[in-house]
């Protein structure tokens, strides 16, 4: 599903101005991820397009509809959103209610409320604590509950406010290994991340953004290998690539497969000479 | 001062008065509103309370809460007494129902006596900054962890606030539908209660965890960065009021009992 | 000198101990990392080095803890909050809710402390300016985004200027270069300041570039110990859940293809990738 921003603007009632100008379209399936420095817009960015927040110039649509025509309800059908803080989005008694949520307000009947519910609980590997209150539960397991709550939505846009926070490596793979399955499957993801290692790893698209502007937007080979362009939103390019500029390897790899490609290759020129 | 307390940032005379002056000043319109004897003395009493509003600029922020708080309790106060306490002067007949008069100024009486001591209240919460309150306090010699707890009681309101306001948007994210009527709005709150004051527990726990991080049970003398400004004439102020109000409540004790 | 002696700890309700006989001697003024998987005990040992376990979460302990003579078990928190500083892992909660400006939160602190005014307020300006809050000095600790509040945390803690500090993933929220300031602070404070810094954290390329020596735990017990190049490079690490840098996992990878000789350790920061790899 299509997701455009056209000339946003939007300025809290503090006098920040979050998003100034923003033009953005994300194609339909394409996983992007979100970059820059803490303050940038990037969340403010992404509640537009469920809603949470409206733009005060300009206009938003999600697959077609405009989102001023539409309740942050409506949008949610569209839109599945996973919110930085996960304790924020937690009210339910239990963890099987708290994602059986989403489907309910779909208006699904109870046999496929419980089977999304079931399948996002296998998906995040949470069975075990289905019936626990969410309370009870560590913090980084809240955040896949949260995460847990969206998906079970199956909404053909997700937008992820740092999903990866506070995981172990067991759980980056594993929020990895989800998000490829759901881009596979032709979702279309917005992905806002702090770890350019792990955006590297899973997206195709990068956007940088600073002080409510886009400063690059284009496949996150080229724009991870701005590193002048990255310094400005005060991110650094993944590890991989720093190592690829640093060998002078004129390749930009993503993933550890890439690099050692590249890297054969480059010794063989190297040897060559 | 988003989602903390009452307060109104400003620095007429009346924010400037200590904190002890406003907490006597507000305990004095309660003991107001529990000893006057009748509707008139009552609504004198509140007209009384509205130049010290003026004086601290906070007169609409006053008027709107108190009356939004107030109005509820009027027109249910007003129906049950008008009806059920026992009168002559007959208003009007619902059914087998009289609704008289001197039920009526009954609930009315009741009503002004609630209006009086909550605008007092509030008075001193809009123009008091909370942690100076609680300074104040520790300083007159209440415990720090009693003043704490004064503290957080008094946030408590604008925290369920916040906190709510997050849930439901969390909720709307997740298709919950909230441009609905007015009823089904409040419906919409009911089942979040449970879920407030858990996570206002969890809140507590993890507070309590900072709190002693800070050293906040640490025995020895505390030092302060703040302070406060008092005055002799406050002080006798203060001392005049309390004098009253013992006066008050043992006049009416003295009328109940005699 | 910091010492865990056959330190074992049980939450209340637990049946499996969260730390399981910790022997572990930090010598004053070393900045160590602590990593391993979630739940492997890493806050715990945190709350242990400041004395909320046992006092603030109870439960049952063996052996003990000793910062310097102190014995945490023997002494309260509100002693140890002047010895210890803690910063904890939930960036959301960690405001007193007592003050209502950063600046006084950032004081409040200090005023526990006892100290007089004018160094209070000496210390407040100098922490604003080494966490980078002073846009943010006089606005509601409530007002702020995640990572701000988190900042908040770290200056209030760091004010006290603690003999022993201890973080437990204090950047999770802040973005690549404010996390690289966070470090640069800890390690000068550590270096110049004569402070033991104990910091738990998943960055691993960040605590290779910093930390002095590197502790794995995993299931409650130290598995590791040594010098960050030589553990995060070690092969067990894979099995007990804790990552690699990339540059570890290319060196791997690199090795696999026979480019490279299979005796070169493994590298962990971008300088020993270089010299790997040249």
């Amino acid at each position: 599903m299509k997701l455009t921003l056209e000339h946003v603007t939007f300025t809290y009632p503090t006098g920040v101005r979050a998003l100034d100008g923003i033009n953005l379209a994300i194609k339909s399936g394409e996983l992007a991820a979100l970059v820059g420095e803490n303050g940038a817009g990037k969340t403010t960015l992404v509640k537009m397009l469920n809603g949470l927040l409206r733009p005060q110039e300009g206009k938003v649509t999600v697959g077609g509809w405009n989102t001023a025509d539409f309740s942050t309800a409506e949008l949610a059908s569209r839109v599945g959103f996973l919110f930085q803080n996960p304790d924020e989005q937690l009210f339910e008694r239990t963890v099987r209610r708290e994602i059986a949520f989403g489907p309910s307000n779909q208006g699904f009947p109870a046999r496929k409320v419980a089977s999304r519910t079931k399948a996002a609980l296998e998906t995040v590997e949470l069975a075990d604590s289905a019936d626990q209150n969410p309370y009870d539960l560590e913090p980084f397991e809240r955040k896949l509950l949260a995460l847990a709550a969206t998906l079970a939505m199956e909404t053909p846009v997700l937008v992820l406010d740092e999903p990866s926070i506070g995981q172990d490596a067991a759980g980056r793979h594993r929020i990895s290994r989800i998000l490829k399955e759901l881009h596979k499957r032709g979702r279309t993801i917005l992905l806002i991340s702090h770890d350019l290692d792990f955006c590297a790893e899973n997206a195709e698209r990068a956007i940088v953004m600073a002080h409510g502007h886009i400063l690059a937007d284009g496949t996150t080979a080229d724009v991870f290998s701005q590193t002048d362009t990255l310094l400005k939103a005060a991110v650094f390019p993944p590890q991989l690539i720093r190592l690829a500029q640093t060998l002078k390897m004129s390749a930009n790899p993503l993933t550890i497969s890439q690099f050692v490609s590249a890297y054969a290759k480059w010794r063989n020129r190297k040897k060559k000479l | 001062m988003r989602g903390n307390s009452l307060f109104v940032p400003g620095d007429s005379g009346l924010h400037r008065l200590h904190p002890l002056t406003k907490l006597i000043l507000s305990l004095f319109f309660l003991v107001l509103a529990a000893t006057l004897p009748s509707l008139p003395w009552l609504l004198t009493a509140f007209v009384l309370l509205l130049p010290l509003a003026i004086w601290g600029g906070l007169l609409r922020p006053l008027l709107k809460s108190s009356l939004a708080v107030i109005i509820p309790f009027v027109i249910s106060l007003s129906i049950i007494q008008g009806f059920f306490t026992p009168g002559e002067t007959q208003l009007f007949k619902l059914g087998d129902f009289v609704f008289t008069l001197e039920g009526w100024l009954a609930g009315l009486k009741v009503a002004s006596q609630l209006l009086l001591a909550i605008s007092g209240a509030l008075l001193m919460m809009l123009s008091t900054r909370p942690d100076q309150l609680m300074l104040a306090l520790t300083n007159a010699g209440l415990p720090g962890s009693l003043a704490y707890i004064v503290l957080t009681a008094i946030q408590i309101f604008p925290r369920f606030q916040e906190r709510a306001q997050v849930i439901l948007e969390a909720q709307q994210a997740r298709g919950l539908e909230i441009n609905v009527n007015i009823f089904k709005r409040i419906r919409l709150l009911v089942p979040l209660l449970g879920p407030l004051v858990l996570s206002s527990i969890v809140d507590v726990e993890e507070r309590a965890m900072a709190l002693e991080a800070r050293a906040f049970s640490r025995a020895g003398k505390k030092t302060s960065l703040l302070v406060l400004k008092d005055s002799g004439w406050q002080r006798t102020t203060r001392w005049c009021l309390v004098l009253l109000m013992i006066a008050l409540i043992g006049f009416r004790v003295w009328q109940v009992f005699v | 000198m910091i010492r865990f002696k056959e330190f074992t700890y049980r939450y209340p309700n637990q049946v499996n101990p969260a730390l399981d006989s910790i022997n572990l001697g930090i010598p004053d003024g070393q900045f160590l990392g602590v990593v391993g998987p979630n739940g492997a005990g890493k806050s715990t040992l945190c709350y242990a080095l400041a004395g909320f376990v046992p006092h603030f979460f109870h439960g049952s302990l063996a052996g003990g803890v000793y910062i310097g003579k102190l014995d945490v078990q023997q002494s309260t928190l509100g002693e140890l909050a002047g010895e210890v500083g803690l910063v904890f892992q939930n960036p959301f909660n960690q405001i007193s809710g007592a003050r209502f400006t950063v600046r006084e939160e950032i004081a409040f602190g200090l005023e526990n402390l006892g100290l007089v005014r004018k160094e209070i307020e000496r210390r407040i300006e100098e922490a604003l300016e080494i966490i980078g809050l002073e846009e943010v000095a006089n606005r509601s600790p409530f007002a702020l985004s995640g990572g701000q509040q988190q900042r908040v945390a770290i200056a209030s803690i760091l004010a006290m200027q603690p003999r022993l500090l201890v973080l437990d993933e204090p950047t999770s929220q802040l973005d690549p270069q404010s996390t690289q300031e966070v470090f640069r602070i800890l390690e000068k404070l550590a270096r110049r300041g004569g402070t033991t810094v104990v910091l738990v954290e998943h960055k691993l390329e960040w605590l290779a570039s910093f930390v002095d020596r590197v502790i794995v735990l995993s299931e409650g017990r130290v598995v590791l110990d040594g010098k960050p190049i030589k553990i995060l490079a070690d092969e067990e690490l894979k099995k007990i859940g804790v990552g690699q840098t990339q540059y570890s996992l290319a060196a791997t990878a690199v090795k696999k293809k026979n480019l490279v000789p299979k005796s070169k350790s493994l590298p962990v920061t971008l300088k020993q990738a270089q010299s790997f790899f040249k």
